[in-house]
């Protein structure tokens, strides 16, 4: 994950904000941890043989079945972490705002990150 | 590249190329949204294209009426309103034309910001325009996409560029920073509903985490003229495919 590593460097014309750091961290975090799971996952698949698994594994039988090195895990345990980057960068971003004392931006974070948690209850239903 | 989801094109080639049951095509496909929007974002942020307040304030209004879209799904057939975005897309990519180019950066004193064209090699700065305008226009843009599951990228680019004023290429990357939290949101709910499905999301998302690291690139190089022709085309395709999907062929 060497996005930061680009040619030409623009980068070096721009100086990065507080939250513009903290938003860059937290997804290159995620996509590298997620990256790492999925391609482990995928070791597993051809270790194992029998091709990609089917569906996801519930969160209940998460932590025995990644003890059992199960292939589907591995992957749905890096699927998670893809989904829940978003979360992580909206909540990564309230904490930004705050340390720039930025009462505004902290309370539409905090609703952003509200209404995500919310719609996730609500359709569960 | 664009700011907007893709999710149009793909759930068709899934569910019609290689017959995966719908909703596992939709899901997959909002997976792929936030593999996009996660990997565009790193080489965005880097470059101060995102304006990230702006994002996180038009992210209330968009998460806001994502969730109210299952109250809209009640009052109008989706049918309707699927010939009624694909009218919508076509009028857009119509004004978008008759602009001939970008819009005229402007100091308005509302979340300004800046960012360094490499195109143009110069720093570009700009104001918003028409905040609360904006932002109920957001809450419409949230809505659809929540009710139909496409489309929210496709109606902010236009909200933010032509109505509130902020450049292209600012525009492209404070949407594309957008749809990463409403997908999550959608791909929360969907892996909770047992609709994720490793065997398809898994290859499709890496596969999109490789292409997403292009994309950006090609969007922060090309001038905003070219830009602007690329969405007016993907505007008119979404268009297309809409109104065949409202038709029933797709």
């Amino acid at each position: 994950m060497s996005a930061a590593a680009g040619k030409g460097a623009p980068e070096a014309r721009h100086t990065m904000s507080r939250i513009e750091r903290t938003v860059r961290l937290v997804l290159m975090a995620g996509i590298t941890v997620s990256v790492a799971l999925l391609v482990f996952g995928l070791v597993l698949v051809v270790a194992r043989g029998g091709g990609i698994p089917h569906g996801t594994v519930p969160l209940g039988s998460m932590a025995s079945e990644l003890r059992a090195l199960q292939p589907a895990a591995y992957l749905s345990l890096g699927l998670i972490v893809l989904i829940g980057t978003p979360f992580v960068r909206v909540a990564g971003s309230l904490v930004a705002f705050a340390e720039e004392h930025d009462g505004r931006y902290v309370l539409i974070t905090a609703t952003v990150l509200l209404v995500m948690c919310l719609s996730v209850v609500l359709g569960k239903v | 590249m664009l700011g907007v989801g893709g999710g149009i094109i793909m759930v068709p080639v899934l569910s019609l190329a290689f017959g995966v049951p719908i909703k596992v095509a939709v899901a997959t496909s909002i997976v792929c949204v936030i593999a996009t929007s996660s990997m565009a974002q790193t080489a965005f942020a880097g470059r101060g294209m995102t304006n990230m307040r702006l994002g996180m304030l038009l992210e209330v209004a968009t998460t806001i009426g994502a969730v109210a879209g299952g109250v809209t799904a009640v009052l109008v057939d989706a049918r309707v309103l699927q010939y009624a975005f694909a009218a919508v897309l076509v009028y857009v990519a119509w004004q978008m034309n008759r602009r001939r180019g970008d819009v005229e950066p402007e100091l308005t004193g509302v979340l300004e910001a800046s960012y360094y064209d490499p195109a143009s090699g110069k720093e570009v700065r700009y104001g918003v325009k028409r905040t609360g305008l904006g932002f109920v226009l957001s809450l419409g843009a949230g809505n659809i996409s929540g009710l139909l599951g496409v489309g929210g990228g496709a109606f902010k680019v236009p909200i933010m560029n032509l109505l509130m004023g902020i450049p292209l290429k600012a525009t492209i990357a404070t949407s594309n920073l957008m749809i990463g939290v409403t997908a999550a949101t959608g791909a929360a709910i969907f892996y909770g509903r047992g609709y994720m499905d490793v065997h398809y999301v898994v290859p499709a998302a890496l596969g999109i985490l490789v292409g997403a690291r292009i994309g950006p690139r090609l969007a922060v190089r090309l001038s905003a003229r070219a830009l602007s022709i690329v969405f007016q085309t993907v505007l008119l395709v979404f268009a297309v495919l809409m109104t065949l999907q409202a038709a029933g062929v797709l």
